[in-house]
């Protein structure tokens, strides 16, 4: 008796239709989502990346959501480091049950989560974290949504050989992750064109002085620099080169820094003239085509102080919102990731590249553009000289 | 390219000796080892910023006002969280250190939020050139002003009856007890004084490197190194030390390998405890049972 | 006060039973609950590691990090270069561990004592970490080292709440043995070295050896803890064995009871907790984190244990007879 009602039982749950209430994170007017990201700590100024992509989902909020569902961000402080961004991401799945997850800059602490969020299987949009072993090999619910380390480190290799008679090319960098997942690639780039770089340095976070280095530059006399250094470190490298009478070799940046701020930081316009940096937009951060998304910034997160990483991640935001709406009112997490594996081409307005993602390919940005000074202004460029 | 280095590494050199000389005249008279100095350079830093680009102060009295301003915080430091804790282990002093190193490291990043501040340019000093040679406005002017400081240190300290007190009481706290200097008090003092000369290495440092809350951690090192290579407790030895690494880490850097520069101040730590534990001007103070 | 006979029978009784109670916890918690859980039993043999060379035998050794390090690279290469269930690692990480502290030691030898030990361990320790780093075919190098998914007996270990029964077995091991070692002749040794090395020596115990011993015996046990800390995270990076991490389990060791072996697990406790709960004020943390330790410096010189102990003398420890 009690087993054929417990059959019954059975045949009636297998006959009803998933309701939201059985999807962690997705409820009749709300959709959870994780945002990770360095809000404290010595990489803190990163998290204008997740502070942006908040704004966004306010934005989308304010117009109605998605199918009715408001986007409801559940911040986490990671803190850049990997034991702590690991509580964050357990505390996000495991106890906050959030839909997916969104964000990330560090990309050491992805890197040490991805295992783990690989085998929680709920989807997982990398907002600003470039390191390719992120998505690369493939997993079912890890999704970049920005240019990768391999992507910006050919470009900028890119950039640095469509210089005319660049021969020597010499290479500076910390000695950490992050600095390979752009320097490797480059060097990738470079033994394709037949360039061997002349110098290969190392300048470590923290450091206050760049003159050894500079020095040895000054021996090996490269036609052209490339820089994987941080921000700070970035304008103290600049300030050494143009103290050193070294300031017209051209020096190419990373995305961790953006011409406004390094000019800024650095105080002379003379030291920064010749820098260039990966500059993933379709347009200065002050030009018109960027600025509704400025618009939405000043709007939501109207005390922050903007800079490049407060664009970056809108980008991935607008495709998530699209995949959204396109994996229609009965969400759940398996019909996003194939929402989002059918968005193809899909122009952010934002990025420099559009969005296209596959079910063998969840790189979703392949190129970048450069920016650099022209006549004083910064400039987005596609090659040496050539305006984008 | 080696005077080139040289310049540079009595440059770094300088701050590293404001640092060890101010981790030394501490420890010399309350044989505490402050392990959160790093974080009193970066507040001495930090306050001058505040004042000069959100208050318009001008830049000397700005620095004038922070030095005084770390003076009085390191004797409160000492009177209000040393004190209490004397009957302690001596290993809490450290602790405690380092834990108010925190507290500022803290209210900087709370009140400077999440960017990285830009120091604005002080002097515009030009650069002097010999030959090849550059020496750089920002050389200039930090081994100018911390050879000046170091002379006046020095100058009072043997001169003055306020140094004379001073070296009274490092040489024996009970004998200065004794002949009725209040020993209390004058901890209190020094480490007022070192507060404040750990804040004019900050402030120097600041428009060069940039400000961030984290500026502290990596000088704190560089003063045990060079410290420890000068010998624990020497005064003369700490910045002699101090110069002597930086240009070790200069030469190092250029001449064998970049990625040394930062773990040139390990090495010599560890070379020099097990070489000549008492540095080239400490006391030997090797226990052997 | 000390404990009368009675009480020290209950207080054997708790000591085998709190484990035992424990073992249903996994049963009751999500998965960040369980991860939080584990890393207190972590941090415990950390502190109790970092505790016998600091608080019972009265060096300022700072080598903690090191040879946690040690521990946890040691299992990580073991087991991904050289195929070792990470089980078998953990023993083998612990002699890592020794064979470092054995190398400390060998300042303390020296003759070397107090700040300069303080700051010789911890250029060690930084120069350690500088290897990690540059010893990239070994290590990884700053992507770090995964550790693959692992079982004993079939039984999969990819979750928390399975690591939880492992983590528990090898610290109650671990500290028993410790507590073992403290009422014996040795411990005993240890503690007189603290009080007056002189007159220890004068009594005819080798205080060279003892010292040796027990910065060994830290090592293997904070090798041990490193062992579990790389299944733990599953991934080994060298800025998890930084300045910070030697500021926290320095500052536990201090929270919970400077030479207390339940000091360690109580310091840990709360230290590991702590962040969690602020977790609601982002880049509040270093603030709250120096202040709640100042204050309880100043409130309670003698830790968290000390509390314990003013509740009931079974929590007195002394490993002597009055």
């Amino acid at each position: 008796m009690k087993t054929s009602l417990r059959m019954i039982a059975a045949l009636i749950m297998a006959g009803l239709p998933v309701t939201a209430q059985e999807v962690p994170g997705v409820t009749d007017d709300s959709i959870s989502i994780g945002v990770m990201g360095p809000f404290s700590g010595n990489a803190s100024s990163y998290s204008k990346a997740q502070v942006g992509m908040m704004a966004y989902y306010d934005k989308v909020n304010a117009e109605g959501g998605v199918h009715g569902r408001k986007l409801v961000a559940i911040p986490e402080d990671t803190a850049c480091d990997p034991s702590k961004g690991l509580a964050a991401a357990k505390k996000l799945i495991y106890q906050d049950k959030v839909f997916m997850l969104h964000g990330n800059s560090c990309s050491g602490v992805a890197v040490a989560l991805r295992p783990m969020i690989e085998e929680a299987g709920l989807p997982w949009l990398v907002a600003h974290a470039v390191s390719d072993s992120i998505t690369l090999p493939l997993a079912r619910n890890i999704f970049h949504g920005l240019p990768t380390g391999s992507a910006n480190g050919r470009a900028m290799a890119q950039f640095v050989l469509s210089k005319p008679d660049t021969t020597r090319v010499a290479i500076i960098e910390h000695s950490n992750d992050w600095a390979h997942s752009y320097s490797n690639p480059a060097r990738e780039y470079l033994a394709e064109n037949g360039v061997t770089p002349v110098a290969e340095l190392t300048m470590e976070r923290g450091q206050t002085d760049a003159t050894a280095q500079v020095l040895k530059l000054r021996e090996e006399k490269p036609d052209f620099i490339i820089a994987a250094i941080y921000e700070a470190e970035t304008a103290i490298f600049l300030r050494d080169l143009d103290k050193y009478g070294m300031g017209d070799i051209p020096v190419m940046g990373t995305a961790g820094t953006d011409l406004e701020n390094t000019l800024k930081r650095v105080g002379d316009f003379e030291a920064v003239k010749n820098y260039y940096v990966i500059h993933s937009y379709v347009d200065n951060l002050d030009g018109p085509k960027l600025q509704p998304v400025r618009d939405i910034l000043a709007e939501y997160a109207p005390d922050e102080e903007l800079s490049t990483f407060s664009f970056v991640s809108i980008g991935s935001a607008k495709a998530l919102v699209a995949a959204l709406e396109a994996a229609g009112p009965d969400l759940t997490r398996e019909k996003l990731i194939s929402a989002m594996e059918s968005i193809e081409n899909f122009e952010t307005g934002v990025l420099s590249e559009p969005i296209t993602w596959s079910a063998t390919d969840h790189q979703g940005v392949k190129g970048s553009a450069v920016a650099g000074f022209v006549d004083g202004k910064p400039t987005v460029l596609r090659a040496w000289n050539t305006p984008y | 390219m080696l005077m080139q280095l040289t310049i540079s590494g009595i440059s770094q050199g300088a701050i590293y000796a404001l640092i060890a000389l101010s981790l030394t005249v501490v420890y010399r008279s309350t044989t505490i080892v402050n392990f959160g100095h790093g974080d009193f350079v970066m507040a001495g830093a930090f306050l001058s910023y505040v004042l000069v680009v959100l208050l318009g102060v001008a830049f000397i009295p700005a620095a004038m006002l922070a030095v005084v301003a770390m003076f009085l915080l390191g004797l409160a430091f000492s009177r209000g969280l040393i004190r209490p804790i004397r009957g302690g282990p001596h290993i809490g002093f450290a602790l405690m250190c380092i834990s108010a190193g925190y507290v500022f490291r803290g209210i900087a990043r709370i009140v400077w939020g999440r960017e990285v501040l830009p120091m604005p340019r002080v002097f515009e000093i030009e650069p002097i050139f010999i030959g090849d040679l550059i020496i750089t406005g920002d050389a200039v002017f930090i081994i100018s002003i911390t050879a000046i400081m170091l002379v006046v240190f020095f100058g009072v300290l043997a001169l003055t009856d306020i140094g004379k007190m001073v070296q009274a009481v490092y040489q024996s706290a009970r004998g200065a007890q004794l002949i009725g200097i209040n020993v209390d008090r004058f901890n209190d003092f020094t480490w007022g004084i070192g507060a404040a000369l750990g804040a004019i290495g900050g402030i120097l440092i600041a428009p060069i490197s940039l400000l961030h809350p984290d500026l502290g951690a990596s000088f704190l090192i560089k003063g045990f190194a060079a410290m420890t290579l000068g010998g624990f407790g020497s005064l003369y030895g700490a910045v002699l030390g101090a110069l002597i690494l930086g240009l070790s880490e200069q030469y190092a850097g250029a001449y064998i390998n970049s990625a040394l520069i930062d773990i040139t101040a390990y090495l010599v730590i560890v070379l020099v405890l097990f070489l000549r534990p008492h540095g080239l001007f400490g006391r030997k103070t090797v226990v052997k049972v | 006060m000390m404990p009368t006979a009675s009480q020290l029978r209950l207080r054997t009784i708790l000591f085998w039973a709190v484990p035992l109670l424990l073992l249903a916890l996994p049963l009751s918690t999500n998965s960040y609950v369980q991860f939080i859980a584990n890393s207190i039993v972590i941090f415990s043999l950390v502190a109790l590691g970092f505790n016998f060379v600091i608080g019972n035998l009265g060096q300022l050794a700072f080598a903690n990090t090191a040879l946690f390090g040690l521990g946890a690279y040691g299992s990580a290469i073991l087991v991904n270069t050289f195929g070792l269930p990470w089980i078998l690692s953990i023993p083998l990480a612990g002699l890592a561990g020794a064979a470092g502290g054995f190398l400390a030691s060998a300042a303390a030898l020296r003759g070397i004592r107090l700040y300069y030990l303080a700051i010789i361990t911890l250029a060690f320790g930084e120069l350690m970490r500088w290897l990690y780093v540059h010893g990239k075919s070994v290590t990884g190098g700053t992507d770090g080292m995964g550790v693959p998914a692992q079982s004993i007996f079939g039984v999969s270990l990819t979750d928390d709440h399975a690591k939880f029964y492992v983590f528990l077995v090898v610290a109650v091991l671990l500290f028993k043995s410790t507590l073992n070692l403290l009422r014996s002749r040795i411990g005993r040794s240890v503690m007189a070295v603290r009080e007056n090395e002189v007159a220890t020596a004068s009594l005819g115990i080798p205080t060279a050896r003892i010292i040796v011993f027990a910065f060994m015996w830290s090592g293997f046990v904070v090798g041990c803890a490193g062992a579990l800390f790389a299944l733990h995270t599953s991934y080994v990076f060298p800025e998890s064995f930084g300045m910070l991490h030697l500021i926290v389990s320095f500052a536990m060791v201090l929270v919970g009871g400077l030479g207390s072996v339940i000091g360690s697990v109580l310091g840990a406790a709360a230290l590991t907790i702590l962040p969690e709960y602020l977790r609601s004020f982002p880049g509040m943390e270093e603030l709250f984190f120096g202040l709640i330790v100042i204050a309880v410096l100043l409130a309670l010189p003698d830790g968290l244990a000390s509390l314990l102990r003013k509740l009931s003398p079974i929590f007195v420890e002394r490993y002597y007879r009055e």
